[in-house]
């Protein structure tokens, strides 16, 4: 009896459907949400013990998931609050990488723990950017021997490795003990500051120039050019245009600045010593 | 670059960032003026790489200065949806039937 009420329900429920059913019209139009407008008038930035707290006018700002945002960092928190009131009519969301990084860090949405994050990290050895390089066209091999091999041959050094790059498609073999030696460099650093450091090689695809931005070895932008390198040469033939390449490299110098900055501020401590006068 | 040269750029991609073109009160300008001081008679922070103190001044300075970059050239390139006929009409050199002569 329950199944025949059921079916009957299910079948009156299809009749109904297909009976609403109308052309969709033939408008392409997408449709994004609204972003949201800026409502407050300043930033501020205020210190409570757990750490620094952002300030828009007498609200606190908080994270998408809802909980308070803080971070430990005072310029961290600054840079934070600047990005808010460098916003004009709209909250840009999607253009504060700054911000969604501390949120990422703090609201931990995938819920990933150090392991996790550290084999994504090793992961991307075997494919690194500056590992694959290319030898048909003779230029082109003279600018990946002399731009990369000195920042592979810097990895190297640092992370007592033996990275050696690969000349075609079959992936370089990195041996267990380098993979350690790397793994064991990044479970040195604390959940949040991994987070900037997946967001870095994410945006480089490297992350032998990853770890060579961070380490002050490299300033960014010359970071997204070694990224870019054949992108850049292919240029060179074919013409640049202004709205895919130009685009693409502001927005990957802003992505990895703003993962420099986050690592970098995350974990640098100053102590301050002071003499002593009698 | 030297370390003069990008506090003076830095403050003025603040100038640039700020909705109303001032910096007087600004945290992030008071901040990295607060710092320099700090540093005056070095930029190297003892027991740390050389120059740490103008990285992260360099590396702050191109995270401002791309983000205004991208979005100019987003506002100059971004869709707007479909052209009018009249603008269509425009791109080709073709006048349309109302349009004098």
């Amino acid at each position: 009896m329950n199944t025949k009420l059921m079916l009957s329900a299910l079948r009156a429920v299809r009749v109904s459907t297909s009976n609403k059913w109308q052309v969709p019209a033939l408008t392409t139009v997408r449709q994004y949400a609204a972003p949201p407008k800026r409502f407050y008038k300043k930033t501020s930035v205020l210190y409570t013990d757990g750490g620094y707290e952002v300030v828009l006018d007498h609200r606190k700002l908080k994270t998408p998931k809802g909980a308070p945002f803080t971070v430990k960092s005072e310029p961290l928190a600054i840079a934070v609050a600047t990005e808010f009131d460098s916003q004009r009519d709209h909250i840009e969301r999607s253009r504060m990488h700054l911000s969604a990084l501390c949120f990422t860090a703090i609201d931990n949405p995938n819920n990933l723990n150090k392991l996790d994050m550290v084999n994504y990290l090793l992961n991307y050895m075997p494919t690194d950017t500056v590992l694959f390089q290319y030898d048909d066209e003779r230029d082109l091999k003279e600018l990946q021997k002399n731009e990369w091999d000195p920042v592979i041959e810097w990895f190297n050094q640092r992370f007592e490795t033996n990275l050696q790059k690969t000349m075609n498609i079959t992936p370089p073999t990195i041996t267990d003990e380098d993979r350690v030696k790397v793994a064991k460099h990044f479970q040195s650093y604390s959940l949040d500051t991994l987070h900037g450091f997946v967001y870095a090689v994410d945006t480089l695809k490297s992350i032998i120039l990853a770890c060579a931005v961070i380490e002050q070895m490299l300033p960014v932008e010359k970071a997204v050019a070694l990224s870019r390198l054949e992108e850049e040469y292919q240029i060179k033939f074919w013409g640049r245009v202004e709205w895919s390449h130009d685009l693409s490299q502001q927005e990957l110098q802003a992505r990895l600045a703003a993962s420099v900055l986050f690592v970098q501020l995350n974990c640098s401590e100053n102590f301050v010593k002071e003499k002593l006068i009698l | 670059m030297s370390a003069t040269k990008v506090l003076r750029s830095l403050l003025h991609e603040l100038r640039q960032a700020s909705p109303n073109g001032c910096i007087k009160d600004s945290l992030a300008a008071r901040y990295i003026l607060a710092q320099y001081k700090k540093y005056e008679t070095t930029d190297q922070q003892l027991c740390k790489a050389r120059n740490e103190a103008v990285f992260l001044g360099q590396t702050y300075l191109t995270y401002l200065s791309s983000l205004r970059n991208y979005n100019e050239l987003y506002k100059e390139y971004h869709g707007r949806g479909e052209r009018s006929v009249k603008e269509t009409a425009d791109v080709v050199g073709f006048k349309l039937p109302t349009d004098p002569k």
